[in-house]
């Protein structure tokens, strides 16, 4: 604590300096780190010599999608920025906490029109009670990738997993993921096939993958014990007890410790051969391991039949309470959740932009890119509660104890209601 | 109070005035305005609304609450005496009267100066299960392989050894309190066929007992607050992990006070959380305080 406190207060120190000089750039702040940082600093470029107005100057905080105590704080004691990028799912929560700068006004100024020309589900997660606080930015979409090269050096029959073939099951998924598992002689994992809660299998993939529903925002409650987010929640289960919880634990240790730099993902090494992930793994592949061979396909069915699914996040601008200059900041914000900055973005990133005329433009998505697009069609997203953060660290709890066999599902499930729903219901109605 | 009184008074205030003025306006406000916290519901930003101690009442039923004051007390009750004798251990080895003692002393003092930043990454890749330097040394000599940070069963274990690295720190000051023992009394012992650890115990320990019950109450106020490493390696509980460590086993109580304010945004019920470490704490030290009565043994008496 007292380092974060010392280190907050030498940036704000540095921050004093570097506002002293005249005239004052807008400040943004990001938590974003590389090489997501350096295409947003690609963008504020373009931006700032596009015209002469105005000047962004943008500085990268500590941070994450549900911590903001920088921001936080910052704004409590008058040194916030003029900008900053919330997690879009997070902004009725941040916004209910009176953190944000209304945008309503603003837009009604600058174009009344602006919410017809985003994705509706983005714009969405954008309001809270009628209002717009945060401009939509990227949104992405996950989906199941799989090694071809390795798969077929192990002798592996992959024709189900070919996007061609529509989405596999989840049978047919662990049939091939498990002919790829290796053990050494302690019978610890050397390699595995797949682990349903690795990197993007959340608690909200496997969730709506069997078809739950994670709130009712009618009735202003969380459901998170729904037959669907249950039976999402059996299958991990039944997986983890197919390949021993503490097995697993042991392996992701080993081979996906805590802060692992990304060239050294499992999936990359190829410890891991098939993996639940978003469409930014394309450039992280293309960066990291341009040799290796991989397939795109949807997210696995519960059984033949089913509807593929998938679920869309994404990134959204916003102009904390307290910002000193709110109609430059919002020119800023305009540009960069605007066309010419999501077409930059999506090219840099291969995130998907929230603005309908660019999801119309096939030259946006590239190879693998352009499946990703297409699943937007059915991609679900996260219920825009008040909660978010603490509904998806109590998913998370619960999730944790299930993979590790320590509870059942519809127990785990229902200790999350018991710890959402009483915040919850602080902020009802909702609409 | 005559004049002259009042005037050194007065220029007394003036003079440690800048110290006054940053323990109100730092310290004891904030002290007190966390207290009227804790009785509202409260974003940290808008209307505080009274509620009260319901802030308080809801604690016995949550059970991350429960869950976190677990951790900790785990944490503490583990790394407050090993740190102890860890550091009496390293004292007694700064003590040697060989020649090169100022280097011996530099080289177990260096860890103690290590970031915990710094460290908490170095001990990631240290108790990496396959890879790691700890479980290369405990299979070479036959000891099964430990998920250091994966198994929930091991995680605060982990962390205690991880302090050990600071026990650089104590150790000079138990140092100072072994050179304190009067050699006369060690001398006289060993004339009386007394060996070096029928002395150690019978001579150096009871004197040294008063920077013991100081390492005590100094560790035990650190234990309650174990806050950076845990977070440095857990992420943040954010990102890939989402918990505090698996099964929440890291999530100790600052901890949870922290993502409670500032994540969750319910600064009335985290600094209704920050008042009850508050007071167990003092509740703690008091009690050491009492027990050390009759184990600690001061020269002047």
């Amino acid at each position: 604590m007292k380092k974060i406190a010392l280190f907050a207060s030498a940036m704000m120190m540095l921050l004093a300096v570097a506002t002293f000089a005249a005239p004052k750039p807008v400040l943004f702040w990001t938590n974003f780190t590389p090489p997501f940082s350096d295409y947003l600093q690609k963008m504020v470029d373009t931006y700032n010599a596009s015209q002469t107005a105005v000047q962004v100057k943008m500085v990268q905080v500590p941070g994450s999608e549900t911590d903001v105590s920088k921001l936080m704080t910052a704004v409590r004691g008058g040194t916030g920025p003029d900008v900053y990028m919330l997690d879009r799912f997070t902004t009725a929560e941040r916004a209910a906490a009176g953190v944000l700068t209304d945008l309503t006004p603003f837009i009604k100024k600058a174009d009344p029109d602006m919410a017809s020309k985003y994705l509706p589900f983005a714009w969405a997660e954008s309001s809270f009670r009628g209002k717009t606080w945060s401009l939509p930015f990227d949104t992405d979409t996950r989906g199941l990738y799989y090694r071809s090269d390795l798969l077929k050096a192990a002798g592996i029959d992959i024709t189900a997993l070919d996007v061609k073939n529509g989405p596999i099951t989840v049978d047919k998924l662990k049939e091939i993921a498990f002919k790829y598992n290796k053990t050494d002689s302690s019978g610890a994992y050397t390699q595995v096939g797949f682990i349903p809660q690795f990197n993007q299998g959340w608690h909200y993939t496997w969730g709506f993958a069997y078809g739950g529903k994670f709130a009712d925002l009618k009735a202003g409650k969380v459901t998170p014990t729904d037959p669907g987010v249950v039976a999402g929640f059996q299958f991990m289960y039944d997986w983890s007890k197919a390949m021993g919880p503490q097995k697993v634990n042991t392996f992701l240790s080993t081979y996906n410790p805590p802060n692992n730099p990304p060239q050294q993902d499992p999936f990359i090494t190829g410890k891991v051969a098939i993996v639940v992930t978003g469409d930014w793994q394309i450039a992280t592949m293309a960066q990291y391991a341009p040799d290796a061979k991989y397939g795109v396909t949807y997210i696995p069915i519960p059984k033949a039949g089913d509807k593929p699914s998938t679920w869309a996040g994404g990134w959204s601008w916003t102009i904390p309470k307290g910002a000193k200059q709110t109609a430059s900041a919002f020119d800023f914000i305009k540009w960069m959740a605007g066309p010419d900055g999501q077409k930059m973005y999506t090219q840099l990133s291969s995130h998907l932009p929230t603005i309908k005329a660019l999801a119309e433009d096939a030259s946006l998505f590239p190879g693998q890119h352009a499946f990703f697009q297409q699943t937007l069609s059915f991609a679900s997203s996260r219920p825009a509660l008040p909660v978010g953060g603490l509904f998806w660290d109590a998913l998370t709890a619960a999730q944790n104890d299930v993979t590790d066999n320590v509870a059942l599902p519809a127990d785990a499930l229902a200790k999350v209601i018991d710890k959402v729903q009483p915040q919850l219901n602080k902020f009802l109605p909702l609409q | 109070m005559t004049r002259s009184t009042r005037r050194n008074l007065r220029n007394g205030l003036l003079f440690i005035s800048p110290w006054l003025i940053g323990f109100l306006c730092l310290q004891v406000y904030p002290i007190f305005y966390s207290l009227q916290m804790s009785f509202t519901e409260y974003s940290g930003f808008g209307d505080m609304t009274n509620i009260g101690f319901q802030n308080y009442s809801n604690m016995f039923k949550d059970d991350l609450f429960w869950k976190s004051a677990y951790n900790t007390l785990y944490y503490t009750v583990l790394a407050v005496p090993i740190g102890v004798v860890v550091a009496i251990v390293l004292a007694i080895a700064m003590n040697q009267k060989v020649k090169e003692v100022p280097v011996y002393r530099a080289i177990l003092y260096l860890p103690s100066i290590l970031p915990v930043f710094a460290l908490s990454l170095v001990w990631v890749v240290f108790l990496n299960p396959k890879f790691g330097l700890f479980n290369r040394l405990g299979s070479a000599i036959g000891l099964p392989t430990v998920d250091m940070l994966g198994d929930p069963a091991w995680t605060k274990f982990a962390i205690v050894l991880m302090a050990q690295l600071g026990a650089g720190g104590p150790a000079l000051i138990f140092l100072a309190g072994l050179r304190g023992v009067p050699a006369e009394m060690l001398e006289s012992a060993q004339i009386d066929g007394a060996g070096p650890v029928r002395r150690f115990f019978s001579i150096t320990l009871p004197l040294i007992t008063p920077v013991i019950l100081y390492d005590i109450i100094l560790g035990l106020a650190m234990g309650l607050q174990v806050f950076t490493q845990a977070y440095i390696i857990t992420s943040g509980a954010i990102g890939g992990q989402g918990t505090a460590g698996p099964r929440n086993s890291l999530l100790f109580y600052v901890f949870y006070l922290y993502k409670t304010a500032f994540q969750y945004t319910q600064m009335g019920y985290a600094s209704a959380l920050a008042w009850v470490l508050f007071i167990v704490s003092v509740i703690l030290a008091l009690s050491v305080f009492k027990w050390a009565k009759s184990w600690v043994h001061y020269e002047s008496e």
